[in-house]
């Protein structure tokens, strides 16, 4: 695969079209200037990026909820895959949670790393936890949970009498 | 109203409820094929001329003539055909009115039951339709005398238009009245009653004439009886005469009989007293003087049924007989029975009348000879030879290893041929058998002591053995190869069925018949069993339990009153090996022996279930059963120690513990056991008392019961029956309602119940009881009103659930109705749901085995129950279905939805839709597909015993009463087979034809892939 590369220094000379600002490169003076302020900015849509991705799980709940609601309290295919995903969806991002982050890591940090946005990944675990509740809650309603006496009754044991009665 | 809309609500429910399940009825292909019934007319009984049985020609069609042996047990009038032995018809009688006697003639036989003869019946004796039917007096009017049938006679009239097939019948009951019965249509023309002074005179016997009807009694006077005879009109029933005759009677009935010379148109009253035979003629006037016949000596006269012919037998004081004849007055001694005197080479010798198709008379003479082995029949024809008479004989091999004693027979015979004089005879056993004999070759036997099974019980067959050829150590390679050869003889055949069997569909079928070349084994599903079943006629039999087919039986044997003669009553019946033990099975009947002499014996008969062979050894091959005497006198209870080691553990009445087999080994289980185990007796009246097992304090060996409890039952109450609990595995401890919370079962190992009869005659009051055996407290009662001082209560306990029937007379306001009613308990452990006490391991010490509760359900049936059982699976994860019996002689599955004692009152909700719990409706349907015995008649039920099959879906049940039933049931479905609708072949040949469509498109497939990837 040949990719195309654009030559900059061929392009160096030729001044903006008009309304449009000089590539920051051409001016390499005005870096020192520009740059805290602009990194600050990053920074900030980083961290509110990070938030929206934590509180996402939370956001799609009330839709979740309503999907659940319309697909019945009975045990078919249909129901099962909103149960199973709402199951299995939280792990999955819980277990590919840093790099779910990592494109909102602070330049200095590792992206990598746990520690990063750890209020944000929290957060995130936690709402994560509320949909894997939904899960579970509707497992409950549609009986799959063994939450009664009656679903370990079979698991009972009972000893013989220290007695016996002759019949 | 109400009632007939509760009846619609019903089955529409149970249309909607029971059509989930797809199989819940018997479909009309497997009736009679997984289900057999055997019918009976009941032991005859032989102890008087009015019931034993007799042959009975009458007109059929056309102008043939037929004949039906027609005999008369407690409870039942039958008629067998003579040719192949089976019932041409029967009539079932009502329990309180048992028949007192039958009377035949021709085209009508009329029966009189009832205490004092209450009732009149008279039938078609070709059909056994009834004629007419007469109440002729109400039965606590009866007069009960000593002996049952005395005081009742029928005798026929002529009839009264001439022409008139029909002829009168007039009736004497309660040894006082006399009634002419009209022979068309069964009114009542005349009634005559003795007069209040003569009450000390019991009338026995009617004699008609044209114009007079004599009544022949007993007057009682000092240490004997005196004849009397009433005179009535015929016609008007006045009275004309009476009159005491000068005599002196010793036995009662036994000691008079009447003839009727052919010559004559007087009636003959023949007597016998003191060695003396006299006779007077009996004329309106009563005017005749008695006559004495020749000769002294004399002990009996016998009334051989041919008084018509004027002929009866005379026996002298030796034991010797001589027929005789009366002719214009004067008594005639026709023919002397040689050798008929007492001998100890023969046994006395039994006689009897036959008349055949011409009217000429015949006399039979049987004995058993012991020299011949063989019973003796001679038959003497007083026509032959010019009116001298002919006596022909024969010896017939009657079997007494098999069938007991001769108690009666009776005589049919023919005379086709000038010198030849050819019979038949049925005889009636002591065991109860019913054989004919055409002279010397036995043509059909009927057991009738089946019918009066007293225990049974199921006993599983063994597995097939795989055969295999014996190796020897020793064995070269030639005889190896050989070996094998043989072996593989069979090769072709398996390999043909192997190919068949997975080719086609054709696998042992749940609802085919179980074939039977397959000799004593098991069959793939387990539904042949053998059902030991010990009569009270001392005979036990092995009954197939697939086709009902009487496998083995043998004669049980009076051992220590073998002289004097006694009674065998069964008691008990345990299976004490199985065939898990690896031998072949084993059961020990308990039987109490009363000898005539009034010894009782415990009698133990240790027998194995496939062949009857005796296990103990007592009895010499080829002879009766021999039994074990356990102990002298009556047992009080016996019970199977539950243990590996089978032990009968059995209770005299001093409460000592004698154990059956008596060896080391049952003696070291019995007492490592002892000390934890309980049972509880019922004593006479109301009283229940539970027992501990102390060991002896010198003697290790013995031991004995000791009391621990004792519940006294309210004084009015007599305890009727103890109902054991069904044993069977419990698959689950509790049942799990719709929001999966558990209502524990209250499973108490000891628990029984116990049914009470009420001692007051009116107005009294029955009892269902649940008992903890363990301390004797009670876990549940119920009241029910008594009918008339009885209450026919039935009841069945199995797990926490019992069931139990009654009828319903407590009839106070608008909102209650008479009826049979069904009531279904079901206890559960603590308080609520999730409450759990551990019922089955609670020691009887602890306070929490009364900490229960239970509901309850009542419900309406149309029928009364006879006997109730449950049915019971092989590891009890089935439903359990309640199998009853009812009075309309049907067999009923009740499934145990219909059943249920939770069945809510108002809608189910979705938790109770979930549980499948159906509205609670007070009337269970009469559904005919709750029937399983279809079309058969399976009457007077008594007990129903069930037991599981190999496969865990199915049920076998079998009940016993007058007539046998087998069958088996499936209350959830034939859920472990597969269906017999399923397409095996269907299926064979879709993945057939999918395996060649793959190996068809997997080249091309292939190819494809390759053609692609070139043009890439």
């Amino acid at each position: 695969m040949s990719v195309t590369k654009v030559e900059y220094s061929k392009w160096k000379s030729l001044p903006p079209p008009p309304g449009f600002a000089p590539l920051s490169t051409t001016r390499p003076s005005s870096k020192a200037v520009n740059t805290p302020r602009q990194a600050d900015s990053y920074a900030a849509i980083k961290v509110k990026r990070a938030w929206d991705l934590a509180m996402s799980p939370a956001k799609s709940l009330p839709m979740q909820a309503f999907m659940l609601y319309m697909s019945g309290g009975g045990v078919q295919i249909f129901s099962m895959g909103i149960v199973f995903m709402l199951l299995f969806s939280p792990f999955k991002n819980v277990a590919a949670i840093n790099t779910a982050f990592a494109p909102f890591a602070p330049s200095p940090s590792s992206p990598k790393s746990f520690n990063t946005l750890f209020i944000q990944k929290i957060v995130y675990i936690l709402a994560n936890l509320t949909t894997l509740a939904l899960g579970l809650y509707k497992c409950n309603s549609m009986g799959l949970l063994p939450m009664g006496t009656g679903d370990w009754l079979a698991f009972e044991t009972r000893g013989p009498s220290p007695e016996i009665s002759l019949h | 109203m109400h009632i007939l809309s509760s009846l619609w609500t019903t089955s529409f429910l149970l249309f909607f409820a029971l059509s989930v399940s797809s199989v819940w009825a018997l479909h009309e292909s497997e009736a009679g094929v997984v289900d057999w019934q055997k019918t009976f007319i009941g032991v005859p009984r032989t102890d008087g001329p009015r019931s034993a049985p007799s042959f009975l020609r009458m007109k059929a069609k056309g102008n043939d003539t037929t004949s039906l042996i027609i005999s008369a047990s407690e409870r039942t009038l039958g008629a067998v055909n003579p040719v192949d032995g089976s019932v041409a018809w029967r009539h079932i009688f009502e329990p309180s009115h048992p028949i007192l006697g039958y009377y035949k003639s021709g085209n009508v036989v009329a029966t009189l039951s009832g205490v004092g003869g209450s009732v009149l019946h008279v039938f078609d004796s070709l059909e056994g339709t009834i004629i007419h039917e007469k109440r002729l007096h109400h039965s606590q009017n009866g007069q009960l005398y000593s002996q049952r049938t005395l005081g009742v006679d029928v005798t026929f009239g002529a009839p009264r238009t001439a022409g008139h097939e029909a002829k009168d019948l007039f009736v004497l009951t309660n040894g006082q009245t006399v009634h002419r019965i009209g022979g068309t249509r069964g009114d009542l023309l005349w009634s005559w009653t003795a007069p209040e002074q003569t009450s000390l005179v019991i009338l026995e016997r009617l004699t008609v004439t044209d114009s007079t009807i004599y009544a022949i009694g007993l007057a009682k006077s000092f240490a004997s009886y005196t004849l009397h005879v009433t005179a009535l009109s015929a016609e008007t029933g006045e009275l004309l005469t009476t009159q005491n005759i000068p005599s002196n009677i010793q036995n009662g009935s036994d000691d008079f009989l009447m003839l009727f010379p052919p010559t004559s148109e007087d009636p003959r009253l023949v007597w016998i007293e003191k060695g003396v035979v006299r006779s007077v003629a009996l004329t309106p006037k009563l005017t005749s003087k008695p006559q004495s016949l020749r000769g002294s000596g004399n002990t009996k006269i016998l009334d051989v049924g041919l008084s018509k012919h004027g002929m009866f037998i005379v026996k002298k004081e030796d034991g010797s007989a001589t027929v005789f004849k009366l002719n214009q007055n004067t008594f005639e001694s026709i023919w002397d029975f040689a050798d008929s005197a007492t001998s100890s080479k023969y046994s006395d010798s039994i006689y009897a009348g036959s008349v055949d198709k011409e009217g000429k008379p015949y006399i039979g003479r049987m004995y058993w000879s012991f020299g011949l082995q063989a019973g003796v029949l001679h038959v003497f024809t007083p026509h032959l030879l010019e009116g001298k008479g002919l006596v022909s004989g024969f010896s017939f091999p009657f079997k007494t290893d098999d069938n007991g004693i001769i108690n009666h027979y009776a005589l049919d015979v023919v005379n086709p041929d000038r010198l030849k004089v050819l019979s038949r005879i049925v005889v009636t056993t002591t065991t109860g058998a019913v054989q004919l004999w055409l002279e010397e070759k036995v043509q059909w036997t009927r057991e009738e002591s089946l019918s009066t099974i007293a225990v049974a019980e199921f006993v599983e067959l063994p597995e097939r053995k795989a055969i295999q050829s014996g190796t020897t150590e020793s064995e070269g390679f030639v005889g190896r190869v050989l070996r094998h050869i043989s072996d593989a003889q069979g090769f072709p055949q398996y390999l043909a069925g192997f190919v068949k069997r997975f080719a086609t569909a054709s696998y042992a079928s749940v609802s085919a018949a179980i074939s039977h070349d397959s000799g004593l084994h098991r069959d793939e599903f387990g539904f042949k069993k053998i059902i030991v079943a010990a009569t009270e006629h001392g005979k036990i039999f092995g009954i197939d339990s697939s086709n009902g087919h009487v496998v083995w039986s043998r004669v049980l044997g009076l051992g220590p009153v073998a002289d004097a003669g006694g009674l065998i009553v069964p008691l008990k019946m345990f299976a004490v090996k199985t065939v898990s033990d690896g031998e072949a099975p084993q059961v020990v009947l308990l039987t109490a022996l009363r000898g005539f002499d009034g010894t009782v014996n415990t009698v133990v008969y240790h027998i194995n279930a496939l062949t009857g062979k005796d296990e103990a050894n007592n009895s010499p091959k080829g002879d009766i059963l021999q039994g074990t005497v356990v102990f002298p006198g009556q047992p009080s209870e016996a019970y199977l120690l539950p243990s590996k080691v089978k032990t009968i553990i059995l209770l005299d009445s001093a409460n000592n513990i004698h154990l059956y087999p008596h060896t080391e080994a049952n003696v070291q289980a019995f007492a490592e056991l002892a000390p934890s185990l309980r049972f509880s007796l019922q004593t006479s009246g109301h009283t229940l008392h539970g027992y501990q097992i102390v060991q002896g304090a010198s003697d290790k060996s013995a031991f004995s019961a000791h009391r621990t409890w004792s519940l006294s039952l309210p004084n009015n109450e007599v305890v009727g029956s103890v109902i054991r609990p069904a044993q069977g595995p419990i698959a689950s401890l509790g049942k799990v309602l719709g929001d999966r919370s558990t209502l524990y079962k209250y499973l108490n190992p000891h628990l029984f119940a116990v049914t009470t009869v009420s001692k007051a005659s009116a107005d009294g009051v029955c009892s269902v009881y649940l008992v903890d055996g363990s301390k004797g407290s009670v876990i549940y009662h119920a009241s029910v009103a008594s009918t008339r001082g009885t209450c026919n209560i039935q009841a069945e306990l199995t797990e926490n659930w019992l069931v139990y029937g009654y009828y319903d007379e407590d009839f106070a306001g608008d909102h209650q109705t008479k009826g049979y009613r069904i009531v279904s308990v079901e206890v559960y452990e603590g308080k609520g749901v999730n409450d759990k006490t551990s019922s089955s391991e609670l020691s009887s010490l602890s306070d929490k085995t009364l900490d229960i509760h239970f509901y309850e359900r009542s419900f309406e049936t149309n029928q009364p129950v006879t006997a109730l059982a449950a049915t019971l699976t092989k590891f009890g994860m089935t439903t359990k279905n309640m199998i009853i019996a009812t009075k309309k002689n049907q067999i009923q599955s009740i499934p145990r939805r219909l059943l249920d004692p939770r069945r809510p009152k108002a809608d189910p909700t979705a938790q109770q839709q979930e549980e499948m719990l159906i509205k609670y409706d007070p009337v269970l349907p009469a559904d005919p597909r709750l029937v399983v015995s279809h079309r058969y008649e399976v009457a007077n039920v008594r007990k129903i015993i069930t037991s599981p099959a190999l496969l865990e879906s199915t049920s076998l049940i079998f009940a016993y009463g007058l007539d046998l039933f087998g069958s088996r049931v499936t209350p959830s479905g034939t859920f472990d087979v597969l269906s017999e609708s399923f397409n095996k072949a269907q299926l064979v040949l879709t993945i057939g034809g999918l395996t060649l469509a793959i190996a068809i498109a997997r080249p091309m497939v292939n190819r494809k892939k390759l053609k692609e990837r070139w043009f890439q």
